[in-house]
């Protein structure tokens, strides 16, 4: 509809309607990040926070300490007292429901003021403080490098297990006859419909019987041999590929083999991409998994249970919870960030491909 | 029901198989063999036992205790127990909230993010998946925080741009109202976005540029090209986030199970299937009859996904059909 | 196709080994299974092999573990499950592998291994285990609650106290006696008590301007006018009252009290159930005496309409809205964030990882009476044998080393426990406040003085389907403090026949 208005008019130039196009779709999104980012904001503002300004009345959103005043060898709250003339920040030394104690900061010598009034209902002085030593309080807290050094290893190795024999699979499924394909094209998602849950206790019994429990061996070996979503997934984007290249190639004598490797894996890059990123965050965030085998073995944790050590049944800090959350979501963000480039290459790909 | 029903597409000769056939279909399984003595190896046991677990009453804590009694959970479950049906109709009212809101919103972005209208747009992917990398402990104290109705956020964002009293016991308790509860859960759900997206933006890859080109030179508007070329072109990635959403909505369980406890707060509204069917297991540790209440939904699962695969050959275009 | 085959197959070993190699390379010498020994570890994947080693700076975790190999046959594993109560927090994790430490290296008989799982994931973990046969030897600190969560899982160790001939004189009887269950035998050995008390904040009730609650049980609360009242619930409810503020300074006896802003409390029964909350008032049973008939003892029903009142009317207690506010999260709980003046609590409360480092001095103060009965529930927690130990001879052995005069102070001081022990209860409280609180001066006796006041029956005793009753009342509980204007009396008859058909129906599955 628009673009019949707009045909009306004066024809715009093709550039200047791009532009106005980009800016619109651009402050859009623009939008739409900033109402979607806000609880990560409130995360990270709270990662940021003194233990005690959670739970300080009027404290402002973001993080920040009050002037303090040092009078006789203690420390006070500073706060915005309305005298007969004006506003004077003052220490509050004696509090009380009516009347409360008030030193002033420019001139301690003048002693104890007494100020009528709820102390609760004057402004403060807060100040811009975020507490960056958080994060350094929850690097040091848990053992980090270990943590996520298992956690890169378990990441890494399940992803590349899980792609690349799902891969294989999903050319299985995507390209051959095979008789009663559709029949086990269903048994392979089963094991995804099945909630896993319910076989938790045979499945923790089969590792057990194996010698496989307290080691990574059940977190690991299974993911070489495919995974249901993934296997999924890469076989409906097989299913995209047009058919011309590999019969084609298989006019030229190649092998199926040959195929996958030369045509299929490179024409799957954007899906295998998908998947990869899909799969290890998969693992990096995996928590009872790991718990479950690893148990008694605090030496192969990975993050998640090392992070779950924060937030346990006695003490509960916030503020160091999110700061540890922030830095183990580091990595897989940069992992995430450049890994995403692949897909503008993508487009070139197959753009030239076709 | 069996398999064999979703895809007539082809019709199978009935003479014996060629040699040609024959060596197609070695190479088949070939390429199947992982995944199926992974199957072997490390699920067919555990799937049988558990369906073994259905006719027992089992308790973990006294496993030797253990006793057979045929279909009595079965008939628990699907006669008696109203929890069951109640917690069915919750999920599946739950399922036709977010589903639809969390596929199309993850759709949207991906066609945003895709565009080359857009400026910075490898920032903002990064930025829309971010939340996806939280662990889920941090998220839940996150969404806790900004939902609050006293202190949270969003009260406060959201009385301050229209006015209306959000904010105090009088205002919107998004996780304390059954009315709702279900959209603070989609919002949640929305918050984990980013894994539906890349999938989408992995499959508007496959989308060949010069279809979009010669669109351009007939005047095609972006609407048009959106439904004409865009959607129809990626109809495969849609139908397995669609089939996995169904699935992943039948299965529901993480975000209302951490957030509640399980108790099905407010008013039992969170009492999903699966937080009903993990309370059975691992809270009441009543096993056997967990794995019954697992079974059925797994059952009701397959029969969806079996329908959704057959109606796949009307809506779904993949450039490779199976060679006749 | 053989070819494919072929190479198919090289690829699911190499990536076996590949996958049994990565994370063994991390961990030294002390190897868990037998097939990795291939020398073909230069697998991409794997590349940068032990960088990590060196940036471990904690030999004592490290060390034994390296060791073992060498002296490996004769010690006997034990391995002991922390998780059902307290030790699974963070700050607890070092002294507990330090006295587990001392323990392996004070006798070669066993060696103990800690089993630490978070407590939101303990028990499906340990019921995983259990189920699966692979039980550990030794569970707990473990209080009733847990205990009954796992009902028939546990080792009668009557037997073994007798074959090894254990003292138990060292024990209250009474206290012996509470882990004697019926049909399933001595459960357990007394370990640590908790007893209950209150905590208050002495910033706030100076503030206001109140005299603190009374330090000894049968003082009486001294108004700011000089009248002296009984310290019972009436008075609590009044002084809470006084003690809760709303933003402009009025507290909640006041006309002008606005309780849409809150911004201190003055109570809270911090981090218990319906059961702890009834308990309050007067000790009972959801169980009636004929043990089958659901009840709920009339001091429960009146503890809970205090507290549904303190919620929505006499907003004293922070209700499930102001629970999740902001201004209430502290480091350990609602009572150390500063806004809540009193809270009603355990003396596992009373540890630095518990409470958290507040800013703020308290002390301890006697429990208030209900109708002239002063009720202090208790909880005690002890370590138990699950049936399925491979080596429960082994993990008794063990367990008489924890429970013994030189290691039980030292698991204690980590618990925040009063010894069960009667030697060890008078140098306890003074070890303990050099240990955690040095140089604070706190009202110890109290805690002693509380013990008198025990509940019977303890509040969280067996009940028929404990974990589905449990959820059934904890679920009232939640839209109780989340919906104003009920009728209560409804509701709990409501609830009563709720836990009436799960009684029932547990009896018609036992018969």
């Amino acid at each position: 509809m628009s673009d019949n208005i707009l045909k009306r008019r004066k024809p715009m130039s093709r550039k200047a309607r791009n532009r106005i196009t980009a800016v619109l779709v651009t402050s859009l999104t623009l939008a739409i990040l900033f109402v979607f980012l806000i609880p990560l904001m409130y995360g990270i503002v709270t990662a940021l926070k003194t233990d005690a300004q959670f739970s300080q009345i009027g404290a402002p959103l973001w993080p920040a300490t009050e002037a303090q005043f040092e009078y006789e060898g203690e420390t006070y709250p500073v706060y915005r007292v309305p005298l007969e003339d004006r506003i004077r920040d003052m220490a509050l030394v004696v509090k009380g429901r009516q009347e409360s104690q008030f030193v002033d900061i420019n001139n301690p010598q003048a002693g104890l003021i007494t100020w009528e009034g709820s102390w609760r209902a004057l402004d403060r002085d807060w100040q811009l403080d975020p507490q960056w030593q958080n994060f350094r309080v929850a690097w040091n807290t848990i053992n980090f490098p270990r943590l996520l050094w298992n956690t890169v290893k378990y990441a890494a190795i399940t992803t590349f297990g899980a792609v690349f024999s799902s891969a294989l699979v999903a050319y299985g499924f995507a390209r051959f006859r095979i008789p009663k394909k559709n029949v086990l094209f269903m048994l392979m998602l089963s094991t995804v419909i099945l909630p896993g849950a319910v076989t938790l206790i045979p499945t923790y019994f089969v590792y057990l019987q194996i010698g496989w429990v307290g080691t990574w061996l059940p977190l690991m070996v299974p993911a070489f041999f495919s995974w249901g979503t993934n296997v999924f997934l890469i076989r409906q984007f097989i299913m995209s590929i047009p058919l011309d290249l590999d019969e084609a190639a298989m006019m030229d004598g190649a092998s199926p083999l040959r195929i996958f490797f030369s045509i299929i894996l490179p024409q799957s890059v954007p899906a295998l991409t998908a998947v990869s990123l899909f799969h290890f965050f998969w693992a990096w965030n995996d928590y009872f998994n790991p718990l479950i085998y690893l148990v008694g073995h605090p030496e192969k944790f990975p993050i998640t249970i090392g992070l779950t050590a924060f937030n346990n049944l006695y003490s509960g800090r916030t503020n160091l919870i999110q700061a540890a959350s922030l830095i183990s979501a580091v990595i897989p963000l940069i992992i995430f960030f450049f890994a995403q480039r692949i897909f503008m290459q993508g487009v070139v790909i197959t753009g030239v491909e076709k | 029901m069996t398999a064999s029903t979703i895809k007539k597409t082809v019709k199978k000769p009935k003479q014996p198989m060629t040699n040609i056939r024959k060596k197609e279909a070695r190479w088949g399984l070939a390429f199947l063999s992982p995944w199926m003595i992974g199957f072997l190896l490390f699920y067919l046991l555990p799937m049988l036992a558990s369906f073994g677990f259905s006719l027992l009453r089992f308790n973990p804590a006294v496993p030797d205790e253990s006793t057979f009694i045929a279909f009595s959970n079965w008939q628990r479950a699907i006669m008696v127990d109203r929890e069951v049906r109640l917690s069915f109709i919750r999920t599946m009212h739950f399922a036709a909230i977010s589903l639809p809101i969390g596929l199309g919103f993850a759709l949207f972005l991906a066609i945003i993010l895709n565009s080359k209208n857009v400026i910075g747009k490898t920032l903002y992917r990064t930025l829309f998946y971010m939340p996806s990398m939280i662990p889920l402990v941090a998220t839940v104290l996150i969404w806790n925080g900004v939902l609050n109705e006293q202190t949270g956020w969003i009260n406060m964002l959201i009385e301050s741009l229209t006015g209306i009293q959000a904010v105090g016991t009088q205002g919107l308790r998004w996780l304390a109202d059954p009315q709702l509860v279900y959209f603070a859960y989609t919002m949640f759900g929305l918050w984990g976005i980013g894994n539906a997206m890349i999938i989408f933006l992995a499959g508007l890859q496959g989308v060949p540029t010069e279809l979009y080109e010669a669109a351009e030179i007939d005047g095609a508007s972006w609407l048009t090209r959106l439904f004409r070329i865009t959607i129809p072109m990626i109809t495969a990635v849609i139908f397995y986030q669609l089939v996995l959403g169904v699935i992943g909505s039948l299965q529901y369980f993480l975000a209302p199970f951490v957030l509640t406890g399980g108790s099905g707060f407010p008013q039992g509204m969170t009492r999903f299937y699966m937080v009903y069917f993990y309370k059975q297991s691992f809270s009441f540790f009543n096993m056997g009859y967990g794995a019954t209440l697992a079974w059925l939904m797994f059952i009701f699962a397959l029969v969806l996904t079996i329908v959704l695969f057959g109606t796949a050959k009307y809506w779904v275009y993949y450039a490779a059909e199976e060679r006749k | 196709m053989r070819k494919l085959l072929y190479l198919i197959s090289i690829l699911i070993i190499a990536s076996m080994i590949l996958t049994a190699c990565g994370p063994v390379n991390n961990v030294p010498p002390l190897v868990d299974d037998p097939v990795v020994d291939d020398p073909v570890v230069e697998e991409p994947v794997v590349d940068e092999p032990v960088v990590d080693e060196p940036e471990v700076e904690e030999p004592e975790v490290e060390e034994p573990e390296v060791e073992e190999p060498e002296a490996p046959a004769e010690k006997v594993l034990v391995r002991w499950f922390v998780g059902l109560g307290a030790g699974s927090d963070e700050g607890t994790f070092e002294p507990q592998n330090a006295v587990v430490e001392e323990i392996n290296a004070s006798q070669d008989e066993f060696e103990i291994i800690l089993e630490i799982v978070d407590n939101e994931v303990a028990y499906d973990t340990l019921a995983t285990q259990i189920a699966a046969g692979n039980a550990p030897d030794i569970v707990g600190p473990v209080g009733i609650r847990g205990r009954d969560s796992f009902f028939g899982a546990w080792l009668d160790l009557e037997p073994m106290i007798e074959e090894f001939d254990y003292d138990l004189s060292d024990f209250d009887p009474a206290l012996v006696d509470f882990y004697m269950v019926p049909e399933e035998g001595q459960l357990g050995i007394p370990f640590g008590i908790f007893p209950s008390f209150m905590i208050y904040n002495f910033d706030l009730f100076d503030e206001a301007g109140l005299n603190y609650p009374p330090a000894q049980y049968g003082e009486p609360y001294v108004m700011p006018d000089g009248t002296e009242l009984e310290w019972n619930m009436d008075t609590l409810r009044e002084v809470a009252m006084m003690m809760t503020v709303d933003v402009n300074g009025n507290d909640a006896t006041m006309d002008g009290f606005d309780p849409e802003n809150i911004v201190q409390f003055g109570f809270m029964n911090q981090w218990t159930d319906p059961r702890g909350i009834g308990t309050f008032f007067g000790a009972g049973s959801l169980l009636a005496d004929d043990g089958e008939t659901a009840q709920i003892p009339e001091p429960w029903q009146e503890a809970w309409k205090w507290t549904y009142d303190g919620w929505w009317t006499d907003w004293f207690i922070p209700n499930g809205p102001y629970g999740g506010a902001d201004f209430l999260q502290g480091p350990g709980g609602p009572f150390s964030s500063g806004n809540l003046a009193m809270v009603h609590l355990h003396m596992w409360y009373v540890a630095p990882w518990a409470l958290g480092d507040v800013g703020f001095d308290w002390d301890l103060g006697a429990t208030p009476s209900y109708e002239g009965t002063i009720t202090s529930k208790m909880h005690a927690d002890t370590f138990s044998i699950p049936r399925g130990s491979s080596n429960p001879e082994a993990a008794f052995k063990a367990l008489t080393f924890m429970l013994s005069e030189e290691f039980a102070p030292k698991l204690l001081q980590i618990y925040g426990g009063m010894p069960a022990r009667l030697s060890l209860q008078d140098a306890f409280f003074d070890d303990y406040t050099d240990a955690n609180f040095p140089g604070k001066t706190i009202n110890w006796d109290v805690v002693v003085d509380s013990m008198e006041y025990a509940d019977n029956p303890n509040h969280e005793s067996w009940m028929p389907s404990f974990l589905e009753t449990t959820d059934r009342y904890n679920e009232f509980w939640g839209m109780a403090a989340n919906t104003p204007g009920l009728d209560m009396d409804a509701e709990i008859e409501a609830l009563r026949q709720d836990l009436q058909d799960i009684f029932d129906a547990y009896f018609t599955l036992q018969n």
